[in-house]
């Protein structure tokens, strides 16, 4: 079952040169966007492995997203929202937060970005009338708690909140959340992504667990949803448990691989509950996952996420790996006598 | 020939003597000097050696050029092969000369001739080459047909090595040259999709980035500046396209609500499935022709246009669609439908425009949804409730029953009401078990909730607290027409012994109907209930008293509520004083006690549900800060809620079945899924803090130490 494949991919030159927050691919090339507690954001070419731009930002970069592949945008810990044009190297304020902004998403369904704050609001705005904050921000929408991550999928946003919150919105109709929930994990949420056929999300939490949910509040939907432990290490009979702090869907097969301060990356098939691939250990913990856009490669930042404090720590990596059809494609239950 | 060559010398000498010979003759005759003579042949002589030495001068200098010559060729041969990098074929063997000057020079020269014919073609080679480079430069740097000149060749170095890297430099143009026409095919491929899905004349598109690029045959502009232009052109045309599809997809969603707002038929949605579908499609994904043209985009436009229109014509029936809608949920659930003056007056101010009927649409269905979700919370409960109705009519049934004297005479069907009495029976013992589980049930639901919960308007927990009171009293009743009977058995039994006779048997409080138990069905189940209340044998006071509370909005309300008190004391005046009224504060008490203890306190109802409140959370051992952090939290969103919506909507649209004071705020309160005590538990820890915000302390603590 553990198959450990021996190489961790390639590497990355010019990696950052502290914290990976997080790093996302483009949808459109091989590019890889990435921002980093060292108050920078890159931008990578994979396939060349070159390092196409640095932009530094007045503080710690805590998340950043593609608008196409000319700009992006950025949010982190000097409360800014920007707009970055790459090969200009030209920024935009879209407003700013009441404190350190956590997360970033760009929805191409109603063209406005969305913002989390640990000021327990969540902002859209408009990135298309950037000529003041006055312009460009849609609406404020208040949270019961600190934002900890979002996810997008379609018209729906999930916001996962301190407190083991859960909204999940309509885009179209923000005044409210469609549904409020609690996550079904007993501890603080690390991570939440939308499975890329719109129907849930996965929920990952700091005690070595994921748990799968459904948006349908029909009894049959709901029966379907399970949480399962992962990132645990088994030590004189004492579970050494990690907190799981990313998760990635394969944008062709519906799997997703989720990342853990055990610097171990999995391969999941959520619908037949079972794991596809554990890759070789990473330098340390893994800190943001992302598939390129047609799943062929896999980034990894190996980068230390702080869990245990200020310590002497690996140096940051970004590992690209090819994936292999057979380390991502769902395994569907054998059948005793297969149909001929 | 050496005779021939002997012969004129001979001649010369015999010439020269014989004349020598006739100049003394003559001398003799004239009489010459000695001297003279010796002059005149001095002279001769010195004439003589003149002629000699400009001979060999002359030969010498024919010598000397001779040689030069030669050397010249010599020296051009070596420079052709030195420059055509070949090794010179004639090396002179050192000064060894083999044969006279003139034969060396025939030698030489023919090699020479050779060697500048291979030079003049080597020439030839360089110039076609670098006429080929040249034109290809000048392709790609884009200058097009200027100046045609003759390519400069380096004379000095024509080797092969050269031309070789003159093929290799030419190679490598020509490669460049198809990457380039290669680029531009892709270009003007995105390029022509592009137009065709936007609409657009592609070969103006392309004439306006270079005239030659739309000239099928001719040859195409290769140049940077081209490419660079053709770039930006698909660049732009792709944001155009971008742009479009937005706007299309915006439209499009827009189309679907309105869809969905009218149920517009299959059949008419049919004509724009095409544009429907695309609704989520990405940019790529969009390819069909003038599926993005602003032709199409006007036509989609005007059907939106058109729906919006008819929209607002049917906006009315609509409003009163949701309505319907609105007020079937509520009936459902039982809980309070709009009252029909608000909505007439909505309707009423939709004909005269004041309000945009959207507006009002949105918030209905805004409530719509909003009681759904109440609704949801509220289904387990309401089965319980509709469970306890049922029993409650079964009790009243067996009431009626227990009081038919007759109700043992064997009869159609006597088998079944005596099966059904059993059961009955069995039903009425589970009965305070079930009241009891649906109070605390309810309590929990009203603690998570923050609301009352209202059973067609009235707060369920005080028809319980009714039903509770209703049945002691009846139990009362009970005992009382007990001892009424002891009572008369006693007096016939008097009067037997008195008159001996023995009267028919009557019905004892025949007369005197009881008080129905029956909570009736669940149109009038309030009524009954106070029905029930009016029609108890001993009206105090306090009951009439209530009748006439003037509070018409809250009059419902207290109503059942003031009646309680009272009821308790014309029951059991005793009991009330025993029950302290002053309790330690926030002390947990049961929560059947709760209700009562709290309506005991309370006089005015204004203060109930505050007092409920406290009461309540008390009881669950949380301290009030939370309800009201909470409650405050409500009330920004509720703000922001409103800010968003014209005011006079919002007061057109009444929210149902609470007061306005202290429910609408609550009615967002708290996730219905959640398990309520793990959330209190909760509560009380220390504020948790993700790694990054402890990253981020830490890196704002070391900065400000550095400072």
């Amino acid at each position: 079952m553990t198959t450990v494949t021996p190489s961790a991919g390639r590497e990355l030159s010019n990696p950052p040169s502290d914290g990976i927050s997080n790093l996302r691919f483009s949808n459109n090339s091989d590019h890889l966007l990435v921002s980093s507690w060292d108050k920078r954001v890159r931008l990578y070419d994979v396939s060349t492995n070159s390092l196409k731009g640095e932009f530094l930002h007045g503080g710690a970069v805590l998340d950043c997203c593609f608008h196409d592949d000319f700009s992006g945008f950025s949010v982190g810990a000097d409360y800014k929202v920007r707009r970055i044009v790459f090969n200009v190297g030209k920024e935009d304020i879209l407003g700013t937060h009441d404190k350190a902004v956590r997360c970033v998403e760009y929805s191409y369904a109603a063209g406005q970005v969305i913002t989390g704050s640990w000021d327990k609001t969540v902002k859209c705005w408009d990135p298309r009338g950037a000529s003041g904050p006055e312009r460009t921000q849609v609406g404020t929408y208040l949270q019961p708690e600190r934002v900890y991550s979002m996810s997008l999928v379609g018209h729906r946003l999930v916001v996962a909140t301190a407190g083991r919150h859960v909204n999940i919105y309509d885009l179209r109709n923000m005044s409210q959340p469609e549904q409020r929930r609690e996550s079904s994990l007993k501890y603080q949420t690390r991570c939440v992504r939308c499975y890329p056929n719109g129907t849930g999300y996965a929920l990952s939490s700091v005690e070595g667990r994921v748990a799968m949910e459904f948006f349908d509040l029909s009894e049959a939907a709901q029966a379907k949803k399970y949480a399962f432990k992962c990132h645990r290490k088994s030590e004189a009979g004492r579970d050494i448990v990690y907190p799981v702090n990313s998760i990635a869907f394969h944008p062709i097969y519906g799997t997703f691989a989720t990342g853990g301060c055990d610097g171990f990356v999995n391969i999941w098939d959520g619908n037949n509950k079972k794991r596809l691939y554990q890759y070789s250990k990473y330098p340390t913990s893994i800190s943001a996952l992302s598939f390129s856009r047609d799943g062929q490669l896999l980034a990894v930042a190996s980068s230390y996420t702080f869990e245990e404090g200020e310590k002497s720590q690996e140096p940051e990596a970004i590992f690209v790996r090819s994936v292999n059809e057979i380390e991502v494609k769902p395994k569907p239950k054998v059948y005793p006598n297969p149909a001929a | 020939m050496a005779s021939v060559q002997k012969d004129p010398i001979l001649q010369v000498e015999t010439t020269c003597g014989s004349l020598l010979f006739e100049l003394q003759i003559i001398w003799d005759e004239v009489g010459e000097t000695e001297t003279d003579r010796d002059q005149m042949l001095l002279e001769l002589e010195r004439e003589c050696l003149e002629v000699y030495r400009r001979k060999v001068d002359q030969a010498n200098r024919c010598r000397a050029q001779l040689r030069q010559a030669i050397a010249d060729a010599e020296a051009q041969l070596a420079a052709i092969c030195s420059a055509m990098g070949e090794r010179p074929v004639h090396i002179r063997q050192s000064d060894q000369s083999v044969g006279s000057l003139k034969q060396e020079l025939g030698r030489i020269l023919p090699e020479l001739e050779e060697m500048q014919k291979r030079k003049v073609e080597r020439r030839n080679q360089f110039i076609v080459v670098m006429e080929q480079i040249d034109s290809i430069t000048n392709d790609i740097k884009g200058q097009g047909e200027l100046v045609h000149s003759e390519p400069l060749i380096d004379e000095t170095n024509l080797s092969m090595r050269k031309l070789e890297e003159l093929h290799c430099q030419l190679q490598v143009l020509q490669k460049e040259k198809i990457d380039r026409v290669e680029t531009i095919r892709k270009h003007l491929c995105t390029l022509y999709s592009h137009c065709s899905v936007l609409g657009m004349d592609f070969n103006e598109v392309v004439g306006q980035v270079n005239p030659t690029l739309s000239d099928p045959e001719g040859p195409r502009s290769l140049s940077d500046h081209t490419i660079e232009k053709l770039g930006a052109a698909v660049q732009k045309l792709m944001e155009v396209k971008i742009q479009r599809m937005q706007r299309l997809q915006d439209l499009a969603t827009t189309m679907l609500e309105l869809w969905n707002l009218m149920d517009t038929p299959i059949e008419e949605q049919q004509e724009y499935q095409h544009i429907t579908c695309n609704i989520a499609a990405s940019e790529h994904e969009i390819t069909e022709a003038n599926s993005l043209s602003e032709d199409f985009i006007k036509y989609v436009e005007a059907e939106v246009v058109r729906l919006d229109e008819v929209k607002a014509s049917k906006m009315k029936e609509l409003v009163l669609k949701k309505r319907s809608e609105l007020e079937e949920i509520c009936r459902k659930t039982h809980l309070l439908p709009v009252s029909d003056s608000a909505i007439d007056q909505t309707i009423v101010a939709i004909e005269s425009g004041i309000v945009d009927a959207t507006m009002v649409l949105e918030h209905l269905e805004q409530h719509i949804s909003k009681i759904k979700e109440e609704a949801l919370s509220r289904k387990e409960i309401l089965e319980r409730v509709e469970k306890w109705l049922s029993a409650c009519d079964e009790e009243s049934w067996l009431e009626e029953y227990n009081r038919d004297d007759n109700r043992y005479n064997a009869g159609r069907g006597a088998h079944l009401t005596l099966k059904r009495a059993e059961k009955a029976r069995n039903l009425v013992t589970k009965l305070p078990g079930m009241v009891e589980a649906l109070a605390s049930k309810t309590i929990v639901w009203e603690q998570e909730n923050g609301i009352e919960f209202l059973y067609d308007g009235i707060r369920l927990l005080s028809m319980l607290e009714e039903y509770n009171i209703l049945r002691q009293e009846r139990e009362e009743e009970h005992r009382r027409q007990r001892d009424q009977k002891k009572l008369q058995g006693q007096l016939i039994a008097e009067q037997e012994a008195l008159y001996g006779s023995k009267p028919s048997p009557s019905k004892p409080l025949g007369g005197k109907k009881a008080p129905r138990m029956s909570t009736g069905g669940a149109s009038n189940r309030r009524l009954s209930l106070g029905a029930a209340m009016h029609q108890t044998p001993k009206p105090n006071k306090k009951a009439d008293h209530r009748h006439n509370d003037g509070a018409l909005s809250n009059g419902r309300r207290g109503l059942d509520i003031a009646g309680l008190p009272s009821r308790k004391q014309s029951m059991n005046p005793s009991e009330m004083l025993q029950s302290p009224l002053v309790r330690k504060p926030f002390s947990p008490i049961s929560t059947t006690v709760v209700a009562s203890k709290a309506n005991i306190a309370t006089t005015t109802t204004q203060q109930l549900p505050k007092n409920n409140a406290v009461n309540e959370i008390s009881s669950f051992a949380t301290p009030i800060k939370n309800n009201n952090i909470l409650r405050n939290l409500e009330e920004e969103k509720m703000m922001t809620m409103m800010m968003q919506t014209p005011k006079n909507v919002a007061a057109m649209i009444p929210i149902p079945s609470t007061p306005a004071t202290v429910s609408v705020p609550m009615h967002t309160a708290p996730t219905p899924f959640t398990n309520n005590a793990r959330l209190m538990s909760e509560k009380p820890e220390v504020v948790e803090y993700s790694f990054e915000e402890r990253r981020l302390a830490f890196m704002l603590q070391s900065e400000c130490r550095l400072v």
